[in-house]
This record gives C-alpha cells, structure tokens and sequence, in this order.
C-alpha cells in the first residue's frame, strides 16, 4: 500500500547511486525491480531485512557502531527504505570472536532468513562467515570493513563483496610514492599478525619494484602496549623512512612512544591509514603531526559530496565520521542499488552489484566484477595542525583508481 | 648483531618497565597475602587511575596535579571497595572474592565506557618530557627516565615501611597469623582496610604515571591484570619481594627478548610463568604457604 507513494519518492532522483542503469542490463533490471516491489523472493513480505554481524562490545565496539551509524544513516535519508522497500534490521553482536560470528551467520541465513548481511569488523570472523554464506546461497554479504586480502585472493564466494577495502589497499599503491617522496631505505613495523604481516608484504613489494630498500622489519604482538623494546631495534638502523601497519590502541602507544624515544626527527614515517586516523588522531596529539599515511577515506577531505557527507553525520551523531561509518553508508548505498534493481533475490543482486559505481564520499568508487572488490581513489594523508589546534589529516595527494591485481571466475 | 648499547638500552628499558609494574603488583601481592583475596579488580583501579588523570590535566593542565591527585581518588574509590563489598567475605571461601571482584571488573569496565566511550584515551604529557636525556653511551627516552626514577623511589618507600616501621611489622605479622594479632588486641579489620587503600593507590599511581606514555581504554583492566598475576606467581603469591623480584625480572626478560626475537616477547612470559611452576609450584619467594 505505501510501497506506491514510496517508489515514487526514490524515482525522483535525490538519490546519489545514479549510474546503475546504465551498467545492469536493461531487460534484468526491468524483471528484477518487478520483483522489487512486489516485496522480494527470499525475505518476509514487503520488506528487506538487513542482519548486521558486527561487534557491539569489546575492543571493535566504536568500528562496530559507527558501520552501523553509517548504513542507518544512508537508510533514513531514503525515509527507511532500500530500493523502495521497508527496512527490517537485525543486529547479533560477533564480539569480534569467529565463533560467534560464525553462529550469528548462522542463524541470520536459517532462522532470521536476511537478505543482506553487514559485516564484520575483523577478519578472523570473515573467515568463519565464508563457508556458510557460501553453502547457504540466500543472501549477499556486504563486507563493510574486514581487510583479509586472502577473502578475494581465494575467491570465497560470489555472494561476498567488499564495500571497504582489502589489505592490499593501505600498502601496495603506497610503495612507488614512498619511494619517491620518503626516501630509498625503509625500515618497517608491524602488528604480528595476518593484517599486519599482508600489510608489510604488500608495502615491500611495491617498494622494491620502485628501487627501494628494506633494512629490516619489526613484528610486535597485536596489543603491545609498549613498542620501546622494539623501536631500539630501528633507531640502530640508517634509513630514511620507517613503514607501519598498527591500528586502534595499538597505533596510539606506536606513534606516541615512536616521538617520545625522539625518532619522529631520525625518520619520516608513513603507514597504513589506520596508523594516523580519525580516531586515534586525538589521543596521539603532538607526536602524530608530519607523518604519512594512505587510506580510501578522509574525514577531512575537500569535496562536495564529502562536506555533504561530514555534515550530515556530524549533525545525527555530533562527531566527525571515521572510515568505518563511511563504509556503512557505502554498504547501504549498494544494498540500496541491489534492491531497487534486483529485489532481494541474491543471484540477481549479485548482477547488479558487479561493476558498480558507488556515489561514496570516499572519492571514486566501483565494486569490480573480476574480484567483488572495491576499486577506488587512495588519499596519500599528512597530519598537520587543525584550525582548532588539534591534528588533522591533510590530502597530499590522490592516488587514483586503484584496485587489486587478483581476479575470480565466480 | 646485538651490540653493546642494544644491551645497556634494553637493559634501562626493563628495570624502568619492572619498576613500574611494581606498582601493580605490589598491592595485588599484599592484598593476597594479607586477606586471601586475589583482587581481580585490581587492574581496574590502575584504569580508573588512569582516567582519573585524564580528567585532571584536562582541567588543570598539570600532570604533576594529576600524579598527586589521581592515586588519592583511586584510593577513596578502594576505601569504599573494601568496606562495602570485599569486607563481608573475609574468611568465606576465597572463590566467593573472586567471583565478587570480577563482578567489580564488568562494573568498572562498563562506568568507563559509558563515562568516557570505548576509544583509546591517553593523558597529554607535558613537552619538556617529549625527546631524550643523554646518558653519554646512550640516549634514553626522558619521560622513561623520569617514571624509572618516581617508580624506584616509591618502590623503595615501600620496602622501608614494611620493614622499617610499625605499620609494616604489623602487617607482615597479620599477614602470618591474623588471629593471633586480633586477639594481641590489635584492630585486624583496620589494617586490612588501609592495605587495600594503599594498595588501590599504588596501582592508582601507576594508571596515571602509564597513561601519559601508553593509551589506555576501557579494557585496559583486564589486560593489565593478566600480566600482573602472572608476574605475582612467578614471584610467590602474598610475597613483597617476590612481585619485586618477578616484576624486574619480567621487564628485563621483555626488552630483551624484543630485541632477539620480537614475537616472542609476550609469550616469554608465560613461558617464564609456566617453568618457575613446575620448578617451584609456589613461586620464586613465597613467604606465606599457599595450601
């Protein structure tokens, strides 16, 4: 009954998603929004329902809330509709453990029977959500933040696609302009663990092919909250440019213990964009200002569509969106073009979602038909003083439209 | 590859960081050794000290404030601890404080992060600290040298009231045989309390002191009180020594394994933990028998 007025309102064009129709196929499109608005084929009548697999507590909690602030917002700004259907929403928390990750899957694909799932934060639990999306088959998974390169390397499933990053992302590009603007001889840092050590992978390989040299490379476990022990090992070292992966707490105590140990004047020091980011940047203070990092969003960016964005936010949530609530947004940007095409059956979303062009604040941004995986611009970032005093991420330079060398035949 | 001035920094850097988890441990051990109670929330009150002087050198602008003030806070914070919730349990089964205390975590871990959010915190410290002193063969961070000198000094104050002064005699000897003291017609119940308030205060102190060099977040409690028991062990449960002892030999094992072999840093020890309890299942000094 109010599906009518509704299919209107999202036909008059305020939406952001516009260049769809001309990348899904004309005769497709017209069947599946058919399906669209008579409610859908696998969800409950007349609505879609989104299940967010996210964590609601412990360490990834504020990744966890702001995906959701994110995607709700997108929501609320289409008057609670995706593709002019109702939305139902569904959160489990995965407490950033793969097992309950795992079970919320579960039971969102059985019992709750969503269309579309939102999540995770950590790849830990994106591993453990592959296989039952996978062998389940009846609903699309929007990966809104886990990085795991592995994810698209070894093609999970067709259903999986990424709204954020992979890994590859934060490193690889980042290679050739270090080597250009930071110097030839690179020390590197890392959280000992499978982001981490991708991260280094992915950096040092770009770096070599530029003509650079890795002196040498420092893993410390994931949650040290001294990094002094292992800083001795680089400050011995003649290189021009430290590279790092740390992120959340872990990037806070590196970068403040990096200045007080007096190496921020040895080193530049650049990294993967949750190293000096949106949220760490308060607590950091001093010690963050001058280094590089390279991440696909930046609060403080300088366009339209991004000053759009921030204000939006900043006037729901009363605070600046991260990178995380951006992925939110985008995943319901997506989610909203699938539906309104495709309905919610899952392998037709599949046919829209490929080869995508997302509106995303972010900058440039496509979901790619070979991996599921976002190609997008890359902001190179210098920390330097706010207006008010506090740090801030300056744009120094975009590296455009860059995605990952790996393809699927899904 | 490891030279001569790897070795001295390493070296600095763990005594500073045993020196430091003195701190911590030191009132974990005495509360045991004293009450039979393994305060799980004593992790806790090192956050809470922590964000206590987040608060104040927001407001004031003064670490040196906030150094002062914070551990008093923590301490108040213990006071009310102690008589309101731990008292009634003395000489029930020593699970029943356990369970008590880690209720008390869940509290305490929830108030932050409904006080001040779930993101990491870190307190600003003043620029003169920002840089390193030049000890001639090496540089060392300053504000490492300063928390190297303001833990050594608390440390040794404590040493010497314990071993020096009445109040110390007095709580060694309850520690030993509480009934004894009681019916010497000492008040038991008031040593206690002030051993749990100096206690709360001390990890209170180290909150503050760590939180101007390390981030901190609502978790932090239960990260840190993880590594202070297995420290503890390793020194003797009840033992003052002993959480000196396992403490030092903790950070240096720490700053030096990081510089061999990074990864295993954290694993050493409970590694460590792991030999010194099949060795000597009661800890390196234990003074009271852990039956």
């Amino acid at each position: 009954m109010a599906q009518d007025t509704s299919t209107t309102t999202t036909d008059d064009g305020h939406r952001s998603v516009s260049r769809r129709s001309v990348l899904a196929a004309g005769g497709a499109a017209g069947l599946a929004s058919i399906a669209g608005c008579l409610g859908g084929l696998g969800g409950g009548g007349g609505t879609v329902k989104v299940g967010f697999a996210l964590p609601y507590s412990g360490t990834y909690s504020l990744l966890g809330q702001s995906i959701t602030n994110g995607f709700k917002m997108r929501v609320d700004q289409l008057d609670g509709q995706l593709g002019g259907t109702e939305v139902e929403y569904v959160q489990k928390d995965t407490e950033g453990d793969p097992n309950t990750g795992a079970t919320a899957t579960r039971e969102f694909l059985t019992e709750e029977q969503v269309d579309l799932i939102v999540g995770p934060v950590s790849s830990a639990v994106a591993a453990a959500m592959a296989p039952i999306v996978n062998s389940n088959a009846n609903a699309i998974w929007l990966n809104a933040n886990a990085g795991n390169d592995d994810l698209v390397k070894n093609c999970v499933t067709k259903y999986h696609f990424r709204t954020s990053f992979s890994n590859w992302h934060p490193s690889a590009p980042m290679g050739q302009w270090v080597y250009d603007n930071l110097g030839e001889r690179a020390v590197m840092t890392y959280a000992d663990y499978a982001a981490g050590q991708q991260y280094v992978k992915n950096f040092g390989e770009t770096y070599r092919e530029a003509g650079g040299e890795i002196l040498t490379e420092v893993g410390a476990p994931l949650g040290t909250s001294d990094y002094s022990p292992f800083l001795q090992k680089i400050a011995d070292t003649d290189a021009d440019v430290v590279y790092s992966f740390f992120a959340g707490g872990d990037a806070v105590n590196y970068i403040k213990q990096f200045h007080q140990q007096g190496l921020s004047e040895q080193f530049e020091q650049a990294g993967g964009g949750f190293l000096l980011s949106a949220d760490t940047l308060p607590a950091q203070g001093a010690a963050a200002i001058g280094k590089y990092s390279i991440l696909h969003y930046t609060p403080w960016k300088e366009s339209e569509r991004n000053n759009q964005f921030v204000d939006n936010y900043r006037s729901a949530h009363d605070r600046i969106p991260n990178v995380y609530a951006c992925q939110g947004y985008d995943s319901a940007q997506a989610a909203d073009a699938a539906v309104d095409e495709a309905g919610t059956d899952p392998d037709s979303m599949i046919g829209v979602l490929e080869g995508l062009e997302i509106d995303s604040p972010r900058g440039y941004m496509k979901i790619t038909e070979e991996a599921h995986d976002p190609e997008q611009d890359m902001d190179v970032r210098q920390v330097v003083e706010g207006p008010d005093g506090n740090p801030i991420n300056q744009v120094v330079e975009t590296l455009g439209r860059k995605k990952v060398p790996w393809t699927c035949d899904f | 590859m490891v030279e001569v001035t790897s070795l001295i920094r390493a070296t600095f850097l763990g005594l500073q960081i045993g020196m430091t988890l003195i701190l911590i441990t030191a009132g974990l051990t005495l509360i045991f050794g004293m009450m039979d109670v393994i305060n799980i929330a004593h992790g806790s009150l090192y956050m809470l000290g922590a964000y206590f002087g987040l608060v104040l050198v927001q407001f004031t602008g003064q670490l040196w404030l906030a150094i002062l003030i914070a551990p008093v806070l923590v301490a108040v914070v213990g006071l009310v601890m102690e008589v309101v919730t731990l008292r009634p349990l003395y000489g029930r089964n020593p699970l029943d404080a356990i369970l008590l205390t880690f209720g008390l975590v869940i509290l305490f871990e929830e108030a932050v992060r409904i006080l001040w959010g779930a993101q990491v915190r870190l307190i600003e410290a003043p620029a003169i600290f920002d840089g390193s002193v030049d000890l001639g063969i090496i540089a060392y961070p300053s504000y490492r040298a300063f928390l190297l000198g303001i833990s050594t000094v608390v440390v040794l104050a404590i040493w010497l009231v314990l071993t020096r002064t009445n109040l110390g005699i007095l709580m060694r000897a309850s520690a030993h045989d509480a009934e004894m003291i009681d019916a010497l017609g000492i008040n038991v119940s008031k040593v206690f309390t002030a051993v749990f308030v100096v206690g709360a205060g001390l990890a209170g102190l180290a909150g503050v002191l760590v939180g101007a060099q390390q981030g901190f977040e609502p978790t932090t409690g239960v990260q840190v009180i993880i590594e202070a028991f297995a420290i503890v062990v390793i020194g003797g449960l009840g033992s003052f020594r002993g959480a000196v002892a396992g403490a030092l030999m903790v950070g240096l094992m720490q700053a030096y394994v990081a510089i061999i072999y990074p990864t295993l840093t954290e694993l050493s020890v409970f590694v460590l933990m792991t030999i010194v309890l099949l060795v000597r299942p009661t800890g390196l000094f234990s003074e009271t028998t852990v039956a």
